[in-house]
């Protein structure tokens, strides 16, 4: 009992050590000149882009500025990110502030100071998943897919906006229902908003859109990536990929006459989705648990692969389906080394398919039996799973396997990981010798044999 | 090919360079083996290289679900397997109901890898396994002829049987059944066996009856090899051919091989409770029986010992014979089964199991098939077979019946020109061998080494066998007579090989659930609407939703849908088909009953007519009808489903009956693609007769892309308007028409139990 209580404060200390890492004061000094944001919600994905235009009304220079994620959007969040006037990303660290418990606060560290009275310019960006919902939540084959999205009119910030204008892109005209707050208009299929002046800190009013879209509603809610380094000049990569159509469930029967007669039915389903590989991808191969799926092509393209993936049957809503998909590439665009230390530089994640949304991703690094001190460094905050091992050809004790996880995962998350490892290179001959060595000793047993007679007596027929 | 070559070279000793004979025709043995082996491997990848990796067909799945499932769960596990997905609501006992032999095969080579760090994954284990035995079986068949005749004609044999197409319909990659290993288990038992009679060795005869064992894991075949041996013995007895070798090694067989066959859990008690295993008991109770009076014999060996050892014999047999008829009429031995009753009488099937003559590969074989799966073998394997009868001894009286009975059973039905196909190469190895010695043999060459060893083991071979060619060769034959007679002979195994290779891609390696069609220009368009059904069912339906679909598909859906059948291939349950069947052949109303009381959630069917496929249901529905009617003959008339004047049609002179079938409903619904006009059957050539009907019990959940698979969902009762019925109809009958069960359960009802009446208040229980 008393250990168990022993842990308790342990880990109660651990988090509280945690949590209280970084706390931030709202500046009274920044106060926000300009907003332009726009909301792409024309794919399954709401694309937040802000231009922000800050100027520093206090004495002393300022060198950062804090985002908010108001409480009901920030678990769709599932990117966050900030350019500067030059297009240059900034860095972000997750960050409090007292009082706003519920508010999730990113601190943007600027590259140069904002003096007294100057002003400055950045862009943030943020992608939400699963912030559409389809209504009405089921539909037969022949309908459209009408979703739902609820949000903030104004930009949610803890400084005070001077005049701000929001322009939703829907990329259709069919519009059920939306907010309608003076000035508003709506043209081409965006609809604008604003601009809007003086508006107060942590300000929220509701923007409710409700509209036609068919583009593909497509989640894959389980992808493993499973990276194999050979140092024979090989990373074989295979995804095994789970997706299910999350967009407006089908309801009632699926008819192949309407499905093959009209093309214009079934509009909200998905028959095939592109994916993007590396240029130098090859030996690519699609398959399910029942064998290869026959329906697919494949184009090689100047700076990329692509494949034109066609499931074995369209996606309605709420169909699932899974494959795995796996393909080869020359390690020495991905691998470099001096001497015994090895860099392996790759994406964590690779492209499925445009505004793709992944539940869950697990990616696995089997690294070449004999990989000693591995390091990792990762382009976002990933969950670290156990390391374990890896038996294939030849192994005798088992190569390395670095697992890390992580959830909700758009596309902005194909980025490079970094692993250092080191790898004595002497170790290379260890297979080669492997086989010699079994060859040899097959070939010995078999002259031993041939040569020298085991038999207890001898037969009849030599015994004269 | 190489067989000749080599065979040449090997008959000619203590020539060129190569001093130690013996060496360099083991290496030439070995080198035409492996390349047997390799050529057969190689001639049955037509599917894996044209299509994929994959399993083929229908029982091979079941096959293969099996193995994996004792991959992942162990074989105890494996053993114990109760199958709650198959056969609901019945489920079926998989350890108990399956010849393990070929899981254990496969499971035992993964294992293997395994332990080596062999990441293989098991399909592919399971696809190849059939070509690899291929090679095996080509070496056993070469250890078998090589014991009745010469190494040559063992070289000839096991090159016939590596590339045949009679073997290889059932061995191409990824045809992963039974008879894949069994041939090879059945040409090694074979061959043991006759090293063990040559020998009177208990070795040999041990290791024939672990072979043997094998063999009874592997394919209810075995019954084929304790007959025949049986036969063997039986009619070396009768040739007066009895000696201590024969009693030892049969015995020693007899003995073990039954005790190790009832280890098998599938196989249990039936070596001594089934008629098809009484004719080797009673041989062998008849061996002892004489064995017995020839001990006598030699205590007192003056006496008329002739007499009494034939009225001692037929004594034995009469008591043996009525023994087994006894116990067959008292019951403790089962009679015949129906399978083998068709065996005997060709008719017997189709009058008395509809399920077995509807299986195309149980019907009598057409004279064209022997030619096809055997081409110039048929010809040649009765020359094998009189030398052998001519120069007999007791390993040729084997290979002699083994034959006659081999191509009686394969005249009886198309699947066992398999046991026909070892045979064939056996003696047409032999004839060939014997033709090439004629032609070959040098005028002065002295008579081989070998035959002098033969004077010792045969009686009269070696003699008729070397006095034979040699007068022929020095007068008869000319130089231009033996070179025309090798050209015409190399030309004749060239067409062969070639045939074979063309019977083995064109006939036999479609994996039959993924089909091509070549368009004009050449082109191959694949058609995977089997996998796109199955697909679907796998992701899209709940994990444990009940299909009913005809039994062909059953182990395709447990095995690629993973979800529950009804009725499957192993067709065990006659009636339980019949219900299926019934289903199919009713009208909606009708089938739905039966669906509700089955508990079914989807309905499967195989639609061909948009694509022209002819094996699709249409035209399997005939026999649906007749298993149907064969157990509910009241419900169900044959002669219903076909037009007045007997035809089988779908248009619009169709039967009523059949148009309000299910079969043709689910088949035909909402179908108007197709060719022109819309809605034309190709597979039938013919329009629809019914068309633009709705359905009220099921609707359509999935039909793939060329509406060669659809999938209806069974509405629960809530979701259908029912058909609108007459005021006088709406009550429920339920006291007036009582079935026999009802009544039975009507014995646990309550004392003192309510009675309802509408409109008044229940009488509450004391």
């Amino acid at each position: 009992m008393a250990k168990i209580q022993f842990f308790a404060f342990i880990l109660l200390y651990v988090a509280s050590n945690c949590i209280s890492v970084n706390v931030d004061n709202i500046s009274s000094d920044v106060r926000i000149k300009n907003v332009d944001r726009s909301i792409d919600i024309s794919s399954q994905l709401v694309k937040t882009s802000s231009k922000i235009t800050f100027e520093n009304t206090g004495k002393v220079p300022v060198k950062q500025f804090l985002l908010a994620v108001e409480g009901a959007a920030k678990n769709n969040l599932a990117f966050i990110g900030a350019r500067d006037s030059n297009n240059k990303d900034l860095r972000l660290v997750e960050t409090t502030v007292k009082g706003y418990d519920n508010v999730k606060f990113w601190r943007v560290e600027l590259k140069e100071s904002v003096n007294a009275a100057a002003s400055a310019v950045i862009t943030s960006d943020a992608v939400f998943s699963k912030a559409l919902l389809p209504h009405p939540t089921a539909i037969t084959q022949q309908e459209d897919q009408l979703v739902k999205y609820n949000s903030n009119l104004y930009f949610y910030s803890p400084y005070k906006v001077l005049t701000q204008k929001t322009t939703v892109v829907l990329n259709t005209k069919s519009v059920e229902s939306f907010t309608k707050v003076k000035p508003f208009s709506q043209q081409d299929g965006n609809i604008n908003y604003g601009p809007y002046s003086n508006i107060e800190p942590f300000t929220e009013k509701e923007l409710s859109l409700h509209y036609k879209n068919n583009s593909p509603f497509l989640t894959v809610t389980r992808l493993e990536r499973l990276i194999e380094v050979s140092h024979w000049g090989n990373i074989a990569i295979e995804e095994i990929i789970e997706i299910e159509h999350s967009g407006a469930k089908l309801k009632g029967p699926f008819s192949r006459y309407d499905y093959q007669q009209d093309h214009h039915s079934g509009p909200a389903s998905v028959r095939s989705y592109k994916t993007l590989l590396p240029a130098s991808a090859s030996d690519v191969y699609y398959r399910d648990t029942n064998g290869n799926i026959s329906t697919s092509n494949m184009k090689v393209k100047k700076d990329s692969v692509e494949l034109d993936l066609r499931p074995r049957y369209p996606l309605f809503g709420g169909w699932r389906s899974h494959y795995t998909l796996g393909y080869n590439v020359p390690s020495y665009e991905y691998l470099y080394h001096s001497g015994n230390e090895y860099l392996l530089k790759m994406r964590a994640v690779d492209h499925v398919f445009d505004d793709m949304q992944i539940d869950e991703l697990v990616t696995k690094i089997i690294l070449p039996e004999g990989s000693t001190s591995i390091k990792i460094n990762f382009p976002f905050a990933v969950t670290r799973l156990p390391d374990s091992l890896h038996y294939t050809y030849l192994d005798t004790k088992g190569r390395p396997v670095i697992t890390f996880k992580k959830s909700n995962v758009v596309e902005n998350h194909i980025q490079d990981f970094q692993l250092r490892y080191t790898f004595p290179r002497i170790l290379m001959l260890q297979e080669p010798l492997l086989v010699v060595g079994f060859l040899y000793a097959l070939f010995l047993c078999v002259i031993v044999y041939v040569r020298l007679d085991f038999s207890i007596h001898k037969p009849e027929h030599l015994k004269e | 090919m190489p067989a000749a070559a080599t065979e040449n070279k090997a008959n000619v000793p203590k020539k060129g360079i190569f001093n130690n004979t013996t060496g360099f025709s083991t290496l030439i043995t070995v080198t035409v083996l492996s390349l047997a082996w390799l050529a057969g491997f190689a001639s049955r990848l037509f599917a894996v290289i044209r299509f994929e990796s994959i399993i083929h067909e229908f029982d091979p799945w079941f096959n293969y679900r099996s193995t994996a499932y004792m991959v992942q769960h162990g074989f105890y596990n494996f053993l114990n397997w109760f199958d709650e997905r198959a056969w609901y609501p019945l489920g079926r006992i998989v350890g108990g109901t399956v010849y393990p032999g070929l899981m254990i095969t496969s499971g035992t080579i993964h294992w293997i890898l395994h332990t080596l760090n062999i990441p293989i994954h098991i399909r592919d284990i399971c696809v190849f396994l059939a070509p690899v035995f291929s090679g095996l079986t080509a070496i056993a068949t070469y250890l078998l002829t090589s014991e009745l005749w010469s190494r040559g004609a063992g070289l000839f044999a096991a090159c016939f049987i590596a590339i045949i197409p009679g073997y290889s319909s059932r061995s191409v990659a990824g045809s992963y059944d039974n008879e894949g290993i069994a041939i090879f288990a059945l040409q090694f038992t074979y061959y043991l066996w006759l090293k063990s009679i040559k020998s009177g060795s208990i070795f040999w005869s041990i290791c024939t009856a672990l072979s043997y064992f094998y063999m009874v894991s592997a394919w209810g075949g075995y019954v084929f090899i304790i007959n025949l041996i049986p036969l063997h013995v039986f009619v070396l007895l009768i040739m007066g051919r009895f000696s201590q070798r024969l009693f030892v090694s049969y015995s020693v067989f007899y003995i073990v091989g039954l005790l190790l066959s009832m280890q098998i859990p599938f196989v249990g008690f039936q070596p001594i409770r089934t008629s098809e295993h009484m004719a080797a008991s009673g041989v062998f109770a008849l061996l002892m029986a004489i064995g017995a009076l020839k001990y006598l014999h030699s205590l007192n060996p003056k006496g008329q010992w002739k007499q009494l050892l034939i009225l001692g014999g037929l004594i034995a047999a009469v008591t043996v014979f009525l023994a087994v008829v006894l116990l067959t009429y008292m019951g403790i031995i089962a009679p015949w089964s129906g399978r083998f009753y068709s065996l005997w009488d060709t008719g017997y099937a189709k009058i008395h199991i509809p399920i077995i003559a509807s299986v195309s590969e149980h019907q009598p074989t057409t004279w064209s098939s022997f030619f096809f799966d055997l081409h110039v073998l048929v010809c040649t394997f009765p020359v094998g077979l009189w030398y052998c009868i001519k120069n007999v001894n007791d390993e040729r009286v084997f290979v002699a019946l083994y034959a006659l009975s081999a191509v009686y059973f394969a005249g009886v039905m198309v699947r066992l020109m398999l046991t026909l196909t070892p045979v064939v190469c056996v003696l047409a190895g032999i004839a060939f061998s014997i033709l090439l010695d004629l032609v070959l043999r040098e005028d002065e060459t002295p008579a081989p080494a070998q035959d002098s060893d033969d004077k010792n083991l045969y009686d009269k071979a070696g003699k008729l066998k070397k006095r034979t060619p040699e007068p022929v060769a020095e007068t008869g034959l000319g130089m231009n007579v033996r070179s025309g007679t090798l050209i015409a002979f190399m030309i004749l195994l060239m067409l062969f090989s070639v045939h074979c290779t063309w019977a083995t891609s064109n006939a036999y390696s479609s994996p039959s659930i993924v089909l091509a069609s070549y368009g004009n220009d050449g082109s191959r368009k694949i058609l995977d609407d089997f996998r796109e059904a199955y697909g679907w069912l796998s992701q899209n339906t709940a994990e444990d939703a009940r299909v009913m679909s005809w039994w062909d598909y059953g182990y395709q859906i447990a095995g690629m849908g993973n979800r529950t059948t009804l009725v499957d291939n192993n067709t065990w349950n006659n009636s339980h088909i019949a219900l299926v069947g019934k289903a199919m052949a009713s009208n909606e109303t009708a089938a739905y009953d039966i669906m509700t009381m089955l508990d079914v959630d989807y309905v499967l069917v195989i639609f061909g007519g948009a694509i022209g496929y002819s094996g699709d249901d249409i035209n399997k529905f005939i026999w649906m009808v007749r298993i149907a009617e064969g157990e509910h003959p009241k419900d169900i008339h044959e002669a219903d489903y076909f037009t007045e004047r007997g035809e089988y049609r779908i248009d619009s002179e169709a039967s009523k009956t059949m148009l309000n079938s299910l079969m043709y409903k689910l088949s035909y619904y909402r179908y108007d693609s197709g060719g022109s006009p819309p809605g034309f059957d190709r597979t039938r050539g013919a329009l629809p007769g019914l068309r633009g009907f709705k359905l009220t019990y099921l609707e359509e959940a999935y039909t793939t892309e060329h509406w060669l698979v659809r999938i209806y969902r069974v509405k629960k009762p809530d979701e259908f308007n029912r058909p609108r019925l007459p005021l006088a109809k709406r009550t429920i009958q339920t006291s007036n028409v009582m079935s026999k069960k009802t009544s039975k359960r009507r014995k646990g009802a309550l004392k003192n139990k309510p009675i309802l009446v509408k409109g008044k208040k229940v009488t509450k229980l004391d």
